[in-house]
């Protein structure tokens, strides 16, 4: 069996508003991380997927606040570190993060390179600033970025090159665990496709161990993920391998946000565009029952109570009261037209 | 580089255009002021004569002195023509020194006083802002009212609560003067040391009242900036809270600057009410004598050197924000 670089247990995170309301963003989320795999987080905005990125790098900022669960990456429950130990040990070293935003995630007024040489002088003892040129150089050639980018400030970049250098400073230190946070969002299709190969890279080259890649597009999952857990109200509906969510996708949710992908063709503009109907519901209170129940075209009176857990049917993992076969006939008699 | 110097050109064309309507105005304006500083000055020497022809003739002599006899326009070319040779003309009222020599005495008192005391509150009152922001909780809950408090407080209100409270009431600092006023300005210790006495009170009644409205705006900018996505990016590489607080000060201080540049081009004019206060020896109390003695020369010398100070002052802004924000240089070369 493979090394476990990062287990989630039972972890769950708040936030709190300042009229002392409590949302439950993360819901008791289990998973874990196997040297040299790709793990694909996906959901709809709003679904706790970038709380989630946040909980496991145990960065817990007001109004975030962890409440219960652990997070073990290299036996440490970072969880409970105070948060110095964990800027120092852990966060950049252990675990790196590509925010969502690379457009704004460089300090303006600052050149690459005081940059890279600031998180190399935090990390380690005694580097000088020649080395990190040397390093900072080495690696910016073996991505095939331009080397002359590292005199450059943030504004003279383009949002490609921005986001491509932001990944380069995130995994200059070689941490085991890159979490990127939907690093494509914001991109056209060809720099989506290089930064996808960028990170592919990352991991082939041994640089990272392992990724978690989170993203609201499920079918890019598919080109870098080996497995996929889809996050719905906090809570994950589904995991299992990224083929199988993709395909063969069991979760009434999963099976929905795989029919309302947009494939361009012909007489698309006349044809009604399968969506998923209603909104999340409010995490505010306290839920019962299936939280997917109302917007669930499938749902019956039984959906309504009690706590629906995980459950592993068929080599699947998934949370719904019904039975794969169960569902796998739903779906079959949904295709039919109604006519019939 | 080419567009940086072609705009470079153009804005100072602007500076330059700028300063010959001020010029203009400086002149014009004082000289709008109804009455005639002319028969003031006759009537001050001529008491007690009792001859009219005398007295008219003194009359003719001082408006001819002063150039007073001639139409407007031409007065404003010999103005000009003085002013390009380095010669603003004889003062009115302190009549017969020369306004450079009234304007070179006085000014090295108002620098000595406002340049130190605007560069200390801007410096404390960034500081204690950025903290503010940073540290929030107690030290924010307890420094923001303070520093509302006393941005609101008039200067020339909290100057004379200042010599209240010191001077009148504790009496551990002088009143009012630049030194004491048995002494002629030499340069000896006890005359230092009086300076440096007299010193206190208004330099800290203008850094005080400073320090609050620039810790209001550092205190705004520096949250602002905290929440930006790059701290955000920053404590996720591991980098130390301190390290990017600096980052944050840096950003946040570049619209304060240009606060500072010109709270420093106006220095000549803002402390005029404190000098008036603590009648100390710089340009405001010689701006608001001349104001009173109608003396149009002096007047037309303080509001040239205020409107240099102004215009030098933000020019230099235009020049270092390009050094310090790569965003403003691209935006200058465009």
């Amino acid at each position: 069996m493979a090394e476990m670089l990062l287990q989630v247990e039972n972890l769950k995170s708040v936030y709190k508003t300042r009229f002392n309301e409590r949302i439950v963003a993360v819901d008791d989320v289990s998973f874990n991380l196997e040297n040299g795999k790709c793990l694909g987080i996906a959901g709809e905005s709003g679904s706790g997927k970038s709380t989630l990125a946040m909980s496991i790098m145990g960065y817990y900022h007001p109004p975030l606040f962890y409440e219960s669960g652990a997070i073990y990456i290299s036996g440490i429950d970072i969880a409970k570190l105070p948060y110095n130990q964990l800027r120092e040990k852990i966060l950049g070293k252990e675990i790196a993060y590509i925010p969502q935003a690379a457009m704004n995630a460089l300090n303006p007024t600052q050149k690459i390179i005081n940059l890279v040489a600031d998180v190399m002088k935090e990390h380690v003892k005694g580097i000088t600033i020649n080395e990190i040129k040397k390093i900072a150089e080495e690696r910016f050639e073996t991505l095939n970025l331009p080397k002359d980018v590292l005199q450059r400030y943030p504004i003279e970049l383009s949002g490609g090159m921005k986001q491509r250098t932001v990944i380069a400073i995130s995994t200059i230190l070689n941490p085991k665990i890159l979490v990127a946070d939907e690093p494509t969002s914001a991109l056209d299709v060809t720099s989506q496709k290089i930064v996808i190969k960028l990170l592919k890279d990352l991991l082939k080259r041994g640089f990272i161990k392992a990724m978690i890649f989170i993203t609201h597009e499920l079918p890019l999952l598919y080109n870098i993920a080996d497995e996929i857990i889809v996050m719905y109200a906090g809570e994950v509906v589904e995991s299992g391998k990224a083929e199988e969510i993709i395909f063969d996708p069991i979760h009434p949710y999963s099976h929905g946000l795989m029919n309302s992908i947009i494939v361009p063709e012909k007489g698309i503009k006349g044809k009604k565009l399968a969506v998923i109907p209603g909104a999340p519901p409010n995490l505010k209170l306290k839920l019962e029952g299936c939280r997917f129940f109302e917007r669930c075209q499938f749902a019956k009176d039984e959906c309504k109570n009690g706590r629906i857990d995980i459950k592993c049917a068929n080599e699947r993992n998934y949370r719904c009261v019904f039975g794969v076969e169960e569902l796998k006939e739903m779906y079959e008699d949904d295709k039919k037209p109604a006519t019939t | 580089m080419k567009s940086y110097r072609k705009y470079m050109t153009s804005k100072i064309a602007w500076y330059v255009l700028t300063f010959v309507v001020a010029v203009f105005l400086n002149f014009l304006l004082p000289r709008l002021i109804p009455g005639n500083p002319v028969s003031t000055i006759v009537s001050k020497i001529t008491s007690g004569m009792a001859d009219t022809n005398s007295i008219k003739r003194v009359y003719e002599t001082f408006e001819k002195e002063f150039g007073l006899n001639k139409p407007i326009w031409e007065q404003f070319m010999i103005y000009v023509s003085n002013l390009i040779h380095g010669n603003m003309g004889t003062s009115f009222g302190q009549y017969p020194r020369k306004v450079t020599d009234i304007l070179a005495s006085s000014i090295v008192w108002t620098i000595g006083l406002q340049l130190p005391a605007i560069i200390v509150s801007w410096i404390l009152g960034n500081v204690l802002g950025v903290l503010a922001a940073y540290i929030k909780k107690g030290f924010d809950r307890v420094l923001f009212p303070v520093f509302l408090f006393i941005s609101c407080i008039p200067s020339f209100g909290f100057a004379i609560v200042m010599v209240w409270l010191f001077a009148v009431a504790l009496k551990i600092a002088p009143a009012s003067g630049g030194y004491a006023f048995d002494m002629i300005p030499s340069p000896t210790l006890s005359f230092f040391l009086s300076v440096l006495q007299h010193y206190q009170l208004p330099f800290w009644s203008i850094v005080l009242v400073g320090i609050g409205g620039q810790s209001l705006g550092m205190r705004e900018m520096s949250i602002y900036e905290l929440n930006a996505d790059y701290v955000k990016y920053c404590r996720l590489l591991g980098l130390k809270d301190s390290k990017i607080v600096k980052y944050v000060f840096k950003n946040a201080v570049l619209p304060q600057i240009t606060g500072l540049a010109l709270s420093l081009g106006t220095m000549v004019g803002g402390a005029l009410i404190t000098e008036i206060v603590f009648s100390y020896p710089g340009l405001g109390s010689v701006l608001f004598n001349a104001i009173a003695a109608q003396d149009f020369p002096l007047i037309s010398g303080c509001t040239l050197l205020i409107t240099t100070g102004v215009l030098v002052a933000n020019f230099l802004v235009d020049i270092v924000y390009g050094l310090i924000d790569p965003r403003i240089k691209v935006a200058q070369q465009e």
